[in-house]
């Protein structure tokens, strides 16, 4: 058990890291590269870049529109996304899996991260029974969103555990399946809608520029799909 | 419920759908176009790549829709947008709580980002290399004639109000995806009669306009209304016709001129009191563009038909009448579409609110006394645009004035947005589903008066309020300045009648 923790906790680790930064790096970057290639090609380039700004940044701490509908999934959803970026990123043990490589940063102390742990973790219960329970979030989720749920219960449940002394189950095994459901979400991220984690600030800019349409490409179109005589209406 | 034979509520499995009418049946096909049965692509113009090659798709429709779609791709800027969403769309659910058309239904089908799902679906399996993947590993799937189909039957379930997009924690936007789609069917040839037919005239026919609308009668209706408004109020008003020069060329939409009399006079009205230098063009009047609603190269056309009168008459500015769709198109778009000199282009009610700040037109606060709500069009208060102008106006001379609940940016779709209201196949469906929760917030509010500055909210409410048998009337906003208007004794330096009033071109026109 403890070969197999070293190897989740080694190798394997360094795999999913190195899977993770290259697949959002890559994400990014043909993003950015499609949304200057389409302003370029707009017919109008006077994109509100200070209103998308301001309206993406409200989004991200969108504390004065949990309320307005679903107020029990918002909620859940606002703390989930609190807890799961502030206790993976400032856990004194995540750090330490950098310190190899030189890096460091300040940690949140471990009282105040486990009642993050727990907020993360009654946000995703509460996620998850909402998409299985309601029904119009039941008929919008397809096999990838409840398995993402899952992989993030099983991460977040087996990391609070494996931080408490009452923890009857043995801690190598809990580690185990937290470094293993973990390395699975990490590794998915770039190839699911988890990316929405470095593609959100673009998703509500791509909606704007995609309003700015090109000069000739109505014409483009018709040329294209009709040839040089055109169509009639 | 809906009338099924017209619009219905379609599953996406192939299965359940194979029993479905066809989209002809469903009127949103317009007539066969000769050239459709052959796709020549220009050797520089080939289509974006997709996967037709090792996957066959038997039927023709579909195959029609996939070129469609890549071509739509490689011209246009709609791929980011696709590719960032199919990337991140979280399926939260929230947009649900935003739409009317599925709080009426409850339908799946009619979920904003079950809808935009669709699309992507297409979007993902034909067009990126995941799906070439998955299609290889996991089996053909092939999209079908009747997944077509129940595409084009959600897309134009959707009344692009565009009210999920401000409840979208990602800021997706599905009204953006509803307008691809379309655009996407329309290339495909699957579009509604109602709007092509309006269109062709507009842009192909003699009158230049989607009603039909002769110039002769046009003069006639213009003339009437200059005397009918002397009648009305002792003062003249003028609908100056080819003045060149003028700083503002007026474009309303043409069916102003067949049903909304008082909106026009009270327009007239406003811009005779204040002294204010416009003109009606004769050649192009109609300010209708359902290129907004299915069809970007449509979009373009019109917009460039109102640039050209413009210029000929070598006017200033661009003047837009009561209507949310017409402004919009004109506003965001003709930045794009515009190949020559920047002519501004201002709303009627910003014109009017200008006028009435700068205290050039005088309103009576006796005269209006019913109860009287505002409705917002949504393609002109969605993006804050024209929210507080028509309010004040009210406000100063309506003595009893109410709000809806929600208003503004998040008001409700009168049920007939998007091209809807024009699609007399579907009344049923916009009676009691697209506009249910608009006629209950009206009803709520007890008005007796709603101001719905929007040809197309107007004819929708005035039919939407006869169908739940309400008391109510639906007015445009210069309807109620008509009633409150003081006229001064000696307008401003109004051009003379003489100079290119109605009256005065009766005889050339007609002739």
């Amino acid at each position: 058990m403890e070969e197999l923790l070293a190897f989740l906790k080694g190798p394997l680790l360094v795999f999913v890291v190195l899977i993770l930064v290259l697949g959002l790096v890559r994400q990014v970057v043909l993003s950015v590269w499609a949304l200057i290639e389409a302003t370029r090609r707009a017919g109008d380039r006077n994109i509100p870049y200070a209103r998308v700004l301001r309206d993406t940044a409200i989004w991200m701490f969108p504390v004065t529109r949990l309320h307005r509908t679903l107020p029990v999934f918002s909620y859940a959803s606002f703390f989930f996304h609190l807890g799961v970026i502030s206790s993976a990123v400032f856990l004194q043990e995540h750090i330490d899996l950098f310190g190899p490589l030189g890096l460091s940063w300040p940690s949140i102390p471990r009282p105040y991260v486990d009642w993050l742990a727990l907020l993360t973790f009654v946000g995703l219960v509460i996620l998850l029974g909402h998409r299985i329970y309601v029904r119009q979030s039941r008929v919008v989720s397809d096999f990838a969103d409840y398995a993402i749920l899952v992989l993030l219960v099983v991460t977040v449940g087996m990391g609070y555990l494996g931080g408490q002394s009452w923890n009857v189950i043995p801690y190598s095994l809990t580690m185990v399946f937290h470094i293993a459901a973990g390395s699975t979400i990490l590794v998915l991220i770039p190839f699911t809608k988890l990316a929405h984690c470095v593609l959100y600030p673009l998703v509500r800019l791509s909606s704007e520029i995609g309003w700015h349409l090109t000069r000739e490409g109505g014409y483009d179109v018709v040329r294209t799909l009709y040839g040089p005589e055109g169509r009639k209406m | 419920m809906v009338d099924q034979t017209t619009i219905t509520t379609t599953k996406t499995e192939e299965t359940e759908v194979a029993a479905e009418p066809t989209t002809e049946q469903k009127g949103l096909v317009a007539e066969p176009k000769p050239e459709e049965t052959k796709v020549t692509p220009e050797p520089a113009k080939q289509p974006y790549w997709y996967h037709l090659d090792r996957i066959p798709l038997a039927e023709d429709r579909a195959q029609k829709f996939l070129e469609s779609f890549a071509a739509v791709l490689r011209h246009t800027n709609y791929k980011p947008v696709l590719d960032l969403y199919a990337r991140s769309m979280t399926h939260c659910g929230r947009c649900t709580t935003a739409c009317p058309v599925y709080q009426a239904t409850g339908d799946p089908a009619d979920i904003p980002c079950h809808r935009s799902q669709q699309i992507l679906d297409v979007y993902k399996r034909y067009f990126t290399p995941g799906g070439w993947l998955r299609a290889r590993i996991f089996g053909n799937h092939s999209l079908t004639n009747q997944r077509v189909d129940a595409i084009a039957e959600s897309l134009y379930r959707c009344t692009a109000c565009r009210r999920c997009n401000i409840e979208c924690p990602m800021g997706l936007d599905h009204g953006l995806i509803t307008h691809f789609g379309r655009y996407v069917l329309s290339e495909a040839g699957i579009e509604p009669k109602g709007l092509v037919v309006s269109t062709r005239e507009q842009l192909e026919g003699e009158t230049r306009n989607t009603s039909k609308v002769p110039l002769p009668a046009l003069i006639d209706t213009l003339e009437f209304l200059e005397e009918d408004f002397e009648d009305m109020k002792s003062a003249k008003i003028k609908f100056p016709l080819d003045v060149e020069g003028a700083e503002y060329v007026f474009f309303t939409p043409v069916s102003d001129y067949l049903m909304e009399a008082e909106s026009l006079m009270g327009i007239a009205a406003v811009l005779t009191a204040a002294g204010v230098s416009w003109t009606i063009g004769t050649q192009v009047y109609d300010a209708i563009n359902y290129g907004l609603f299915y069809n970007d190269w449509v979009l373009d056309r019109v917009n460039n038909e109102i640039l050209g009168e413009t210029r000929r008459l070598k006017g200033r500015k661009v003047l837009i009448g009561e209507c949310g769709h017409a402004s919009r198109a004109s506003k965001a778009f003709m930045p794009t579409f515009n190949r020559g000199d920047e002519i501004p282009l201002i709303n009627i009610m910003e014109l009017t609110y200008d006028l009435f700040k700068a205290g050039k037109i005088d309103l009576d606060p006796n005269v209006v006394t019913e109860k009287v709500t505002y409705h917002d069009p949504c393609n002109i208060a969605r993006s804050g645009w024209i929210i507080e102008q028509p309010r004040a106006i009210l406000r100063s001379f309506v003595k009893d004035f109410v709000e809806m609940t929600p208003n503004g940016r998040r008001n409700y779709c009168c049920g007939g947005g998007g091209g809807t209201v024009s699609l007399d196949e579907i009344h049923k469906f916009r009676m009691e589903i697209g506009g249910r929760t608009k006629m209950e917030q009206i009803r709520a509010t007890g008005a007796e008066i709603v101001v719905a500055p929007c040809a197309n909210c107007k004819k929708q409410l005035r039919e939407l309020m006869k169908y739940h048998e309400l008391p109510v009337q639906i007015v445009g906003l210069h309807d109620l300045i008509l009633r409150a208007i003081r006229m001064p004794d000696s307008p401003g330096d109004q051009q003379s009648a003489a100079d290119g009033s109605a009256s005065s071109m009766v005889g050339s026109a007609k002739s």
